[in-house]
């Protein structure tokens, strides 16, 4: 049973890890709540189903196509509505949650609201310890490692990442240095959309698709920001393992049923107990 | 003077047209544009309404056919009926709703008091309010068996085939939180196990969102149950997808509404056979009457859009709208809703195939006691939940997806055109 | 308050008009002016607390289900007269007002807005999970007892709330008490610098929220006859009531009843045209581009527009220069 919980809360962990970060870097480098980041994953997740599930291209096409659609997504987004609302940032959480609804809107025009189950990416199942384990979700949560770490040395290491940690630590000291917050803000969206795109494809190979699955994993990010406090990558890898952790518990050990209640009262108590978050207000 | 005169023309024209609309028997649609559901009830009824025209129409007059989209809201189904009683004043509404929009609007029925037909809700609390107010619900019929009456016929299935054939002797529940979870499973706790036979083992209850049914699947093993009973009617292709994915190790069945429709093979990506449901009829992979046929290739010539293939609800629009029309006729009309309620329980369709009875559109009356449950269900569509099935049809069928995508009717007897086998993986 | 004779004239034509407008206006319009009229008193509860004092709340819906629920249930399970459970819904709505208050005594901004979602999404949950049986699980309740049958009365009904609450809350408003919540929004450090002490502040404008939300929630569901959990507490009808504020014009009363007005009309003329899902990418469009466009709304735009016209009809008159 604990070996159960430990492999099910680990692959399960990984995959929130992947679906938090892009939500955390907006809100870390560009102080605003990007309630469209759902969106970003419900456009990769039909990205990827139209090409490699209605034209047939290998996996591989598909999940490149959905990357790049959201970075572009990313783009656009902060072009038409976070710059010319920048010092408002109510008015650009306001506006991203009109364009969550609108997104919404046009995928049900498009596709109906039918949910659909995406074809695994890699298909076949693994019994390990008395459970069963779907390759599709190692490949997974794999990936979400392999690009959290490749993230985590982008920040770190490169000229640009050091620019974006600059900038989420103090602005105006940043652009006082020469880094100039707007080139940084649009590359911070591009690289949230493209997170955003490739966790929806996974996330939606795991569960499914459907117009309404924008809401699910916005949640998860909340919990994370806020359990987490305004994250490095670090915290929200670690915070994205409690949060996963508590579920696979709640679920395997309390009553199923109540999952959904745990991770919002894990919010909640969060929030008036430690308002900072468990890591505070952390740079990048 | 020559701009009032021909607005004044215009006028009496429009009023003139509008007069004579006026004069055309109405029937609204009510229910979502955008599902498979709605879409199969809309298409079921507005091909009803065309072979009526064609027919000569109603009472001498054409219907025509308004539409009133809900997106599955219940907020807006409100709107939508409060739309087609006030603006549109249809004579006659028929329902593609799921259960908690029926429930929305269900106020304004009996406020307005314009005949209405359910096509897909199937919860057994509306019938209870039929059997409370009888005048109140006089508009309300419902074409498709009550959850309680489909759960029922389960029973025999779970002595018949689970018991009787693979020798199951226990089994563990699997529901969704949900009003409609908590009804089956009190149904299947305090009906299928003593009268099959058959031990409960454990009940887990899952929250609708789960992502992750690994530790559920990993619980349920290890509850030692011989087979898992899925109660699921929202995101039900998760779990069936991933039981599929996870090669679940035990038979699952029970009843997974997103597996009533031929899209399901599609939209699972082909990750959804092994599992079985039961159906209200006709199901896929249901063999047709000669009538209903006609209905389907009429059907496919006709939309190139999903769904291709009706859901059950679409033949229930379909029957049913005819029904309320041939009341109409009888009763004079819809105005009187008494007159007309009471021509419509009368109503009584019989489908035959190789001469005998098949499929069987009739609706209970206040006071007619089902033998097997011992309880009324007025204005319910008429079932027999005992074989051989001569009195009516029976309240559902159990189906089976295969892992090649192919679908058929393993239980009743009577109505079997597939035998049930299990999952590649479970020995 | 500062109070001059064209308020009166303003607000009271504006009453009179509405009241005759049912011998002009077909009841199928009436039935979408009721929806507009609750909408415009939820929208109106929503900036007292989000848009007076800047602290953005992303789960209104919240207060309104619990105003909502509570009536239901007391009237539907226990057979509490409307008369007592109303009341009682509504103080359990400021009680509700109170929680949602806590968290924001200690947090602001941005994480204010999470908390209030977080709410909403476990209200949501537990509405489905505890006591089912009282709250009618995630099917919601039917036949709640109706207050009011037929268009007109539902409209007499629901208008009257309407103006009692925004009037009440519009003076309220013109007290010192408003502009200093409106102070609160710019710079609160300053207010609570100033020697006012913000927590009440904060209080009553939550309780004063809180208020109006249950008196339109505890209406609301009567009105319907029915509630669901799935329409309530829904980030859809987050968006709709945050929309029709700030599309009207936040921080003011007057906004929120032109915006709720204005989306619920659009939504229900666009169906004869757009039948079906085509209706709300438009909508929301249409709420997307005039928010960018103007975010502070048609209020704002009006007033720009009243002001240019008195501009020119002052340069107009005798004796001003040309």
């Amino acid at each position: 049973m604990l070996l159960q919980i430990l492999i099910q809360g680990t692959l399960l962990s990984g995959l929130y890890a992947l679906i938090a970060v892009g939500f955390t870097l907006i809100f870390s480098v560009g102080r605003v709540l990007n309630l469209a980041y759902g969106a970003y994953l419900m456009l990769g997740g039909y990205v990827f189903f139209f090409i490699s599930q209605q034209l047939g291209a290998p996996a591989v096409v598909g999940v490149l196509c959905a990357a790049v659609l959201g970075c572009a997504a990313g783009l656009l987004k902060y072009r038409l509505i976070a710059r010319p609302l920048g010092d408002n940032p109510v008015a650009v959480e306001i506006s991203t949650l009109i364009l969550a609804v609108v997104v919404q809107s046009g995928i049900v025009l498009i596709y109906g609201d039918s949910s659909k189950i995406l074809l695994p990416i890699v298909p076949g199942v693994i019994r390990v310890a008395g459970t069963s384990v779907t390759y599709n979700l190692v490949v997974a949560t794999l990936a979400s490692w392999a690009i959290l770490i490749a993230l985590y040395l982008f920040v770190q290491r490169t000229h640009i990442g050091r620019a974006m940690r600059a900038v989420s630590m103090d602005r105006k000291g940043a652009a006082i240095s020469g880094v100039d917050p707007d080139v940084i803000n649009m590359i911070t969206w591009g690289i949230s959309g493209l997170l955003g795109a490739v966790a929806g494809v996974f996330f939606a190979s795991y569960t499914q698709l459907s117009p309404s699955m924008w809401v699910g994993p916005l949640i998860i990010s909340v919990a994370v920001v806020i359990v987490g406090g305004i994250g490095s990558i670090i915290g929200t890898l670690i915070v994205a393992h409690i949060v996963g952790f508590m579920e696979v518990i709640v679920i395997a050990v309390i009553a199923p049923e109540l999952r959904g209640v745990f991770t919002m009262g894990l919010i909640i108590g969060v929030l008036i107990l430690r308002p900072r978050g468990l890591f505070g207000r952390e740079e990048l | 003077m020559k701009r009032v005169t021909s607005l004044l023309a215009a006028t009496s024209a429009l009023a003139l047209i509008a007069g004579a609309a006026s004069a055309d028997i109405t029937v609204g649609f009510i229910g979502s544009t955008s599902s498979d559901t709605g879409l199969s009830t809309l298409r079921g009824a507005q091909i009803a309404i065309d072979e009526i025209n064609a027919a000569g129409g109603v009472l001498g007059q054409q219907v025509t056919l308004v539409t009133a989209d809900t997106q599955e809201d219940p907020t807006e189904g409100v709107k939508a009926y409060e739309y087609l009683a006030e603006t549109a004043e249809v004579d006659f509404i028929i329902s593609g709703s799921i259960d908690d929009v029926s429930l929305g609007w269900l106020p304004r029925m009996q406020e307005f008091q314009i005949p209405t037909l359910d096509t897909w809700t199937s919860y057994i609390g509306i019938i209870d309010m039929v059997v409370e107010d009888p005048e109140l619900m006089a508009p309300y019929f419902m074409n498709v068996a009550s959850d309680e009456a489909l759960a029922t016929l389960y029973i025999n299935f779970g002595a018949d085939v689970l018991k009787g054939q693979f020798g199951y002797d226990s089994v563990v529940i699997l529901a969704e939180d949900t009003a409609f979870g908590g009804a089956i499973t009190g149904l299947v706790t305090e009906a299928l196990a003593p009268v099959a036979g058959i031990e409960v083992k454990d009940i887990i209850v899952y929250d609708i969102n789960t992502n992750d049914f690994a530790p559920i699947f990993s619980k349920a093993q290890n509850s030692g149950a011989d087979f898992i009973y899925q109660i699921s009617s929202v995101n039900a292709q998760v779990i069936s997808s991933q039981y599929v994915k996870l090669q679940v190790p035990m038979m699952m069945t029970g009843v997974n509404v997103a597996a009533l429709g031929m899209e399901y093979w599609g939209d699972t990506g082909g990750a959804g056979g092994g599992i079985s449901t039961l159906s209200p009829v006709p199901a896929v992979g249901f063999a047709l009457d000669d009538r209903s046929q006609a209905f389907v290739d009429t059907y496919q010539a006709r939309y190139d859009s999903r769904p291709f293939y009706p859901h059950f609800n679409g033949f229930n629009a379909y029957y049913g709208l005819q029904q309320a029309m041939a009341a109409a006729e009888q009763a004079g009309g819809f105005d009187d809703v008494a007159a007309w309620s009471a021509a419509m329980v009368n109503q009584d369709l019989v489908l035959e195939k190789d001469g005998k009875m098949w499929l069987n559109y009739g609706f209970w009356d206040q006071g007619e006691v089902e033998p097997v449950t011992g309880r009324t269900y007025p204005h319910n569509v008429k079932f027999d939940l005992e074989a051989p099935f001569d009195d009516a049809q029976p309240s559902m069928v159990v189906i089976q997806w295969q892992e090649d995508g192919a679908v058929g009717v393993v239980y009743p007897p009577e109505y079997a055109n597939m035998e049930i086998t299990l999952p590649s993986w479970v020995e | 308050m500062g109070l001059r004779w064209y308020h009166f004239a303003l607000w009271g034509g504006f009453i009179l008009f509405m009241y005759l407008l049912p011998e002009f206006v077909s009841r199928g319009t009436l039935r979408t002016i009721i929806f507009a009229n609750f909408l415009a008193v939820f929208a109106i509860s929503w900036d007292v607390i989000s848009g007076r004092t800047g602290y953005v709340s992303f789960g209104h819906p919240f207060l309104i289900g619990i105003g909502a629920y509570t009536t239901a249930i007391l009237t539907k399970r226990f057979g509490v007269p409307v008369e007592l459970s109303i009341p009682l819904a509504v103080l359990a709505t400021m009680a509700g007002g109170l929680i949602v208050l806590i968290p924001a005594l200690r947090i602001r901004g941005s994480y204010f807005a999470l908390v209030t979602l977080a709410f909403m999404e476990l209200m949501y949950q537990l509405v489905q999970v505890i006591r089912p049986d009282l709250t009618g699980g995630t099917r919601g309740m039917s036949g709640i007892q109706t207050l009011t049958r037929g268009a007109e009365n539902g409209f007499y009904m629901s208008f009257t709330l309407l103006a009692v609450l925004s009037v009440g809350t519009w003076l309220l408003m013109r007290t010192q008490f408003g502009t200093a919540l409106s102070a609160i929004s710019m710079d609160e450090d300053s207010v609570a610098g100033s020697g006012l002490n913000t927590v009440k502040l904060k209080t009553a404008a939550f309780l004063v929220s809180a208020f109006v939300a249950g008196v339109g929630g505890a209406f609301y569901v009567h009105y319907l006859g029915s509630l669901a959990p799935r329409a309530l507490f829904d980030i859809n009808f987050v968006f709709t009531i945050i929309v029709a504020a700030l599309i009207g014009g936040a921080s003011t009363i007057v906004g929120p009843i032109i915006g709720a007005f204005f989306l619920t009309f659009l939504l229900e003329y666009l169906r004869p045209w757009l039948p079906g899902a085509e209706r709300y990418f438009i909508y929301g469009g249409v709420a997307l581009l005039l928010y960018m466009y103007q975010p502070k709304g048609f209020y704002a735009i009006i007033m720009a527009g009243w002001s240019r016209l008195r501009a020119r009809m002052a340069r107009r008159k005798p004796g001003a220069r040309a």
